[in-house]
């Protein structure tokens, strides 16, 4: 599947938070374009990664306010509107509580959207296959609130994949789970990325979690934001410990390091997970 | 003792709440037995006892008075409810749903929260009549301020993720409301549902002041001109009673609707 995202000299300030303050500049002339592939996007907290996330997906108001400078082009086409096919799976599941986990996932059909695109039939056969591939097939009666964090979050991301989105936009999905289940989950992503490739732009402030899933790897500076570093990995997933612990991996993790430390200057937190 | 989430066994719960009551009782019982008190200001419980009977079966009449009563107020309090229901829960989403709605509408809506509702009676009287649609018209006005801002509250406190994770599926701005929002802001609307509807009782009285030929409010408005306190303190426990059973029922059924709610 070919897909492109494309920043063209992105820039994105706020207006003060107070009156008579100064415009807060969060992101600063980003040039990049991505294909198809895990792109993580690194970077100490509050430097604007997510913003530049929302726009990855095309500039869509009810989220991210239009860019102050650039452009942001899907496919070579300038997207300065929502955009159908980049779908956001965000850290807090946004499950319905009040759904079994197959409606959760099944959502989206409600919408006259998906409706129209995808005959009923296929909307079922859809809903049981991806609960099937990320193992909730045996729990989709059940109500979120019996499943655990790891679970939600593979709701979410089952209701994300239903739609077999171009762009996965993924804001620090796994970030509120615990050790043991992140790496279930990163192991799942692999998995379903496999089934579905596609454009995947994750956030994490994980190092390790950047190495082992990346295709490419971009680290942002604290604010304003501009792209640091950006490199490719070309070892074949799922890595293997051996390879994390060869020297090229821990020159990528010492080079990410050295780069995160060196534009937070301390400030910030960057996280290293074994 | 002073540990706001102490779990106390029911037995311990049952026995202060019973203690405190029955220590009012024994109070109001010497206060007025002894006649420490005037009878014509406080009237002992056991005559509110005899009240209470006499009204409940009024034998020479062959009617139960303070049954007519309770069915004429149930019945202005649930129409009044139905309509507030019907008028303040939509009119609170779309506020809810919109910050320019909200804006043009708020104004209207919310002084009226602290507004002296009661001083409205005359008012509504001289534009609606004596008659029922005065009284009905006057509890909707009491309760439907309240609804309003309540409605519109739970909407606006429902997190944005779940709207902005709706419109990036493919949902419209509306479907994003309507399957992501209105969801989830369900029991909180249902707890601006209780409140209001709790709010009528407390209006009642005063709704049922003019011109009513019956009804619990003007059971107390008639015992009160003819200076049978026993009678107007019969009004007002049937009152508190009804009040307390309607809030422990919505309360029951809205458990029971939305047992996913975060306790």
């Amino acid at each position: 599947m070919s897909v492109s995202v494309e920043l063209k000299g992105i820039g994105q300030s706020y207006p003060p938070p107070e009156e008579g303050g100064e415009m807060v500049e969060v992101v600063r002339d980003v040039n990049l374009t991505l294909g198809s592939g895990i792109n993580m996007l690194l970077g100490p907290s509050g430097c604007g990664k997510s913003t530049l996330l929302k726009l990855m997906g095309g500039v869509r108001p009810y989220n991210v306010a239009s860019p102050t400078a650039g452009e942001v082009l899907i496919d070579g086409e300038p997207c300065m509107g929502p955009h159908d096919d980049a779908v956001m799976v965000f850290q807090t599941y946004a499950n319905r509580p009040d759904l079994s986990v197959r409606d959760n996932v099944a959502l989206p059909f409600r919408f006259g959207l998906w409706k129209k695109r995808v005959p009923k039939a296929e909307q079922d056969q859809r809903v049981t296959e991806m609960l099937e591939s990320v193992g909730l097939a045996e729990k989709a009666e059940l109500m979120p609130a019996q499943l655990s964090g790891g679970q939600n979050q593979r709701v979410a991301l089952a209701r994300a994949l239903v739609l077999r989105p171009r762009i996965l936009l993924m804001d620090e999905p796994f970030g509120a789970l615990d050790a043991q289940t992140r790496e279930e989950m990163q192991h799942l992503l692999i998995k379903l990325y496999k089934q579905q490739p596609c454009l995947v732009v994750f956030v994490t402030h994980d190092v390790t979690e950047a190495l082992l899933l990346g295709d490419r790897v971009l680290v942002l500076s604290t604010r304003p934001a501009t792209i640091a570093d950006d490199f490719e990995i070309s070892e074949p997933r799922p890595r293997s410990q051996t390879w994390s612990r060869s020297t090229e991996a821990t020159k990528m993790e010492e080079r990410v390091l050295n780069q995160l430390h060196e534009s937070s200057s301390g400030k910030g937190s960057v996280r290293v997970s074994i | 003792m002073w540990n706001p989430y102490q779990e106390l066994p029911s037995g311990t719960r049952r026995g202060l709440g019973i203690g405190s009551v029955s220590l009012v009782l024994v109070i109001w019982a010497v206060l007025s037995g002894l006649s420490l008190v005037a009878k014509a200001k406080l009237p002992a419980p056991w005559e509110c006892v005899d009240a209470f009977i006499l009204l409940a079966w009024d034998a020479t009449r062959g009617e139960s008075l303070l049954w007519l009563a309770t069915k004429a107020s149930v019945m202005r309090v649930l129409v009044a409810g139905v309509v507030v229901c019907l008028i303040g829960i939509p009119v609170g989403i779309l506020m809810g749903a919109s910050p320019k709605v909200n804006s043009a509408l708020s104004p209207l809506v919310d002084p009226f929260r602290s507004a002296p509702i009661v001083a409205i009676q005359p008012v509504m009287v001289m534009w609606f009549g004596i008659d029922e649609l005065s009284k009905i018209l006057f509890l909707f006005l009491g309760a439907v301020v309240y609804l309003i801002p309540m409605v519109r509250d739970a909407m606006q406190a429902v997190p944005r993720t779940y709207y902005i994770s709706a419109r990036d599926l493919g949902a419209s701005p509306w479907e994003a409301i309507r399957h992501a929002v209105i969801p989830m802001a369900m029991p909180r609307i249902a707890d601006g549902v209780i409140v209001s509807i709790s709010v009528m009782w407390t209006y009642i009285t005063v709704a049922e002041y003019v011109n009513a030929k019956v009804g619990l409010g003007q059971l107390i408005a008639n015992s009160k001109r003819m200076s049978s306190m026993p009678k107007v303190f019969v009004g007002i426990f049937v009152i508190v009673a009804l009040a307390l059973i309607t809030y422990a029922g919505m309360t029951w059924l809205k458990k029971k609707l939305f047992p996913w709610e975060a306790t």
